[in-house]
């Protein structure tokens, strides 16, 4: 585990020590405890439950890299799929 | 040359090179980019200047309509590609119609990437049938890091590799001009490689780095040239040489891991900052370039200022130089020139930030830029007085679109003071308060980590339609003056 440092929305801001403390110390930041070995991208501080998430928790970089992709793709694909069939109940009405 | 304010009696000219405030151009479409699209330029503003063209379609099979039809100015029907909705994680150059959004696209030149686009608002895709060996993709690295007057962008496009300058037409693959200046090197150590030039058009001053290969060797030899000619008004390159007033040197090793990352920031006082994508972090270290007489601190300990700063925003996977020369680490200047930064990617192959911004009038001044975004994102530009913005918004439905906006003071050159960022906000009473807090921060010289915010711009998607908005950059935009709709008198 390590100390992180988080901007107000919860979004990764720098693991370092001096520059994360004039955050914590300016409003600007919080601080907090991370997993080791996680790549920044994944992880957020939930400003709800005061900890921090870890995106797709259990696999590796490789793995969350491809379920990420995975995920993308899907959520694209519903989308588009969605604005087709409104487009087609609106040229049936 | 003559112009209005000579004939008007004006004391003071205004150059012909110098562009009105920032315009960028905004692409938007539906889901599969064909059913509905449109593209308009907007002013920094956020005023439509650009003038219609017939964007209109109602069938699924035909992504040309338009201007956007003549097949004389498009390589494939859907040169603007299908997918604006990518997530950038492994859609590099090649992918080039996902990577229209990476924010590689721009940099301080006024061509872009992938694309050049008209301030009447008509884009055109470039490179199209030899797109992977055209010059921006393989040597756009070697290209000179400006520092200009106010309003002006690079209008002529100088590189410099081993021991040679040439002048290009733009982007294009042609030479027009040619100089070896073997002969005014002044260190002993001969290195073979440039690898990171930068030039200061007020003190017509060239600063360039020469390697021990164009990989990862440490050896660095730093020549200082001082002209009394400026290279941007030379009819040849070999004038601006054949005028030196003085040429210094400083030798140094150097972490990095591959040189055609290096940028090269020629700041107004003479002093020069170093930096480049360095794996996932980057680093910055500033140097004395004043003159110092000949033979004279001829080591970087004894010209240079503090430490070399590792970049102290967060950083994850991404691409730089090491991974293809394409991705070299970009540099980018503020509309009023007096703020620079040198940027990368905060993932994978172009979403986010990690950014060191500095003052061009005191490099010095430096702090760290940091957004984490991890996909489907936009490119930086320009915007305004003395910001940027951009990287925000990726799809648009039923949402006003944003970018994440900030701006600098122009006065604030001071190194040994906190240096102030403006920031934007997604609702009025938050750019707006009901306070007297200020809407942004005040950061610690070197160390300090701005966080992005997002500000919403006003501009609307449309509401219950898919809308995957592409920031672009504007290859001119427009003359300077009271004809352009963001002038602000000055």
């Amino acid at each position: 585990m390590a100390t992180y440092y988080f901007n107000n929305k919860g979004e990764p801001a720098t693991p370092f020590t001096v520059s994360g403390e004039e955050m914590v110390l300016k409003g600007r930041g919080i601080k907090a405890i991370a997993p080791d070995g996680i790549e920044a991208w994944r992880l957020s501080y939930n400003l709800v439950t005061k900890v921090v998430d870890v995106a797709y928790e259990g696999l590796s970089e490789e793995d969350a890299i491809a379920k990420k992709l995975e995920d993308g793709t899907a959520e694209a694909a519903a989308t588009l799929q969605a604005e087709k069939d409104k487009r087609a109940v609106e040229e049936a009405e | 040359m003559s112009n209005l304010s000579k004939l008007f009696g004006g004391s003071s000219t205004t150059d012909p090179r110098k562009e009105g405030l920032p315009l960028f151009g905004l692409w938007g479409g539906s889901g599969d980019q064909n059913t509905q699209m449109n593209y308009r330029v907007f002013d920094s503003n956020f005023r439509v200047v650009s003038s219609p063209w017939a964007a209109v379609t109602s069938t699924t099979s035909n992504y040309r309509f338009g201007m956007l039809s003549d097949g004389s100015h498009a390589y494939a029907m859907n040169d603007h590609g299908t997918d604006f909705h990518s997530d950038l994680t492994t859609q590099g150059y090649s992918s080039w119609t996902n990577y229209q959004k990476s924010i590689y696209q721009v940099d301080q030149y006024p061509h872009c990437f992938h694309y050049t686009v008209s301030r009447e608002g008509f884009p055109t895709w470039q490179s199209y049938h030899q797109f992977t060996s055209s010059f921006e993709y393989q040597v756009g690295w070697t290209k000179l890091n400006m520092v200009l007057p106010e309003g002006v962008r690079p209008r002529r496009t100088f590189t410099n590799r081993r021991h040679t300058m040439r002048e290009f037409m733009g982007n294009s693959d042609c030479n027009c001009d040619y100089y070896n200046y073997s002969s005014h090197l002044v260190d002993p150590a001969v290195y073979n490689y440039a690898t990171g030039t930068g030039y200061n058009e007020k003190n017509k001053m060239l600063v360039m780095i020469h390697s021990g290969d164009e990989g990862g060797n440490t050896s660095k030899s730093i020549h200082i040239f001082k002209s009394s000619v400026d290279l941007n008004a030379t009819t040849r390159i070999k004038d601006f040489f054949d005028n030196l007033e003085w040429t210094e040197y400083f030798t140094d090793t150097w972490t990095n891991q591959n040189n055609k990352d290096w940028c090269v920031v020629v700041g107004n006082n003479c002093w020069v900052g170093f930096g480049l994508k360095q794996s996932n972090s980057k680093r910055y270290g500033v140097f004395d370039c004043n003159q110092k007489g000949v033979g004279v601190d001829t080591t970087g300990a004894s010209r240079q200022w503090s430490t070399w700063q590792d970049f102290a925003g967060s950083t994850t996977t991404s691409y730089g130089a090491t991974q293809g020369h394409q991705y070299y680490t970009k540099f980018q200047t503020t509309w009023d020139g007096t703020w620079g930064m040198i940027y990368s990617p905060y993932y994978y192959y172009g979403c986010g930030i990690n950014a060191f911004a500095m003052s061009l009038e005191n490099p010095r001044k430096f702090i760290n830029i940091n957004q984490t975004k991890s996909s489907r994102v936009n490119p930086y530009i320009a915007w305004g007085r003395t910001g940027f913005h951009g990287g925000k918004s990726d799809n648009c439905d039923s949402e006003v679109w944003q970018t994440y906006a900030f701006a600098f003071d122009p006065k604030d050159s001071d190194h040994t003071v906190d240096t102030r960022v403006y920031k934007g906000s997604t609702s009025g009473e938050g750019a707006m308060p009901d306070n007297n807090s200020l809407v942004g921060g005040d950061f610690t010289n070197k160390t300090g980590v701005c966080s992005l915010d997002a500000m919403r711009t006003g501009l609307h998607g449309g509401t219950q339609t898919t809308n995957y908005p592409m920031l672009m950059g504007v290859n001119w935009w427009g003359s300077y003056g009271n004809a352009d709709a963001s002038y602000g008198g000055k």
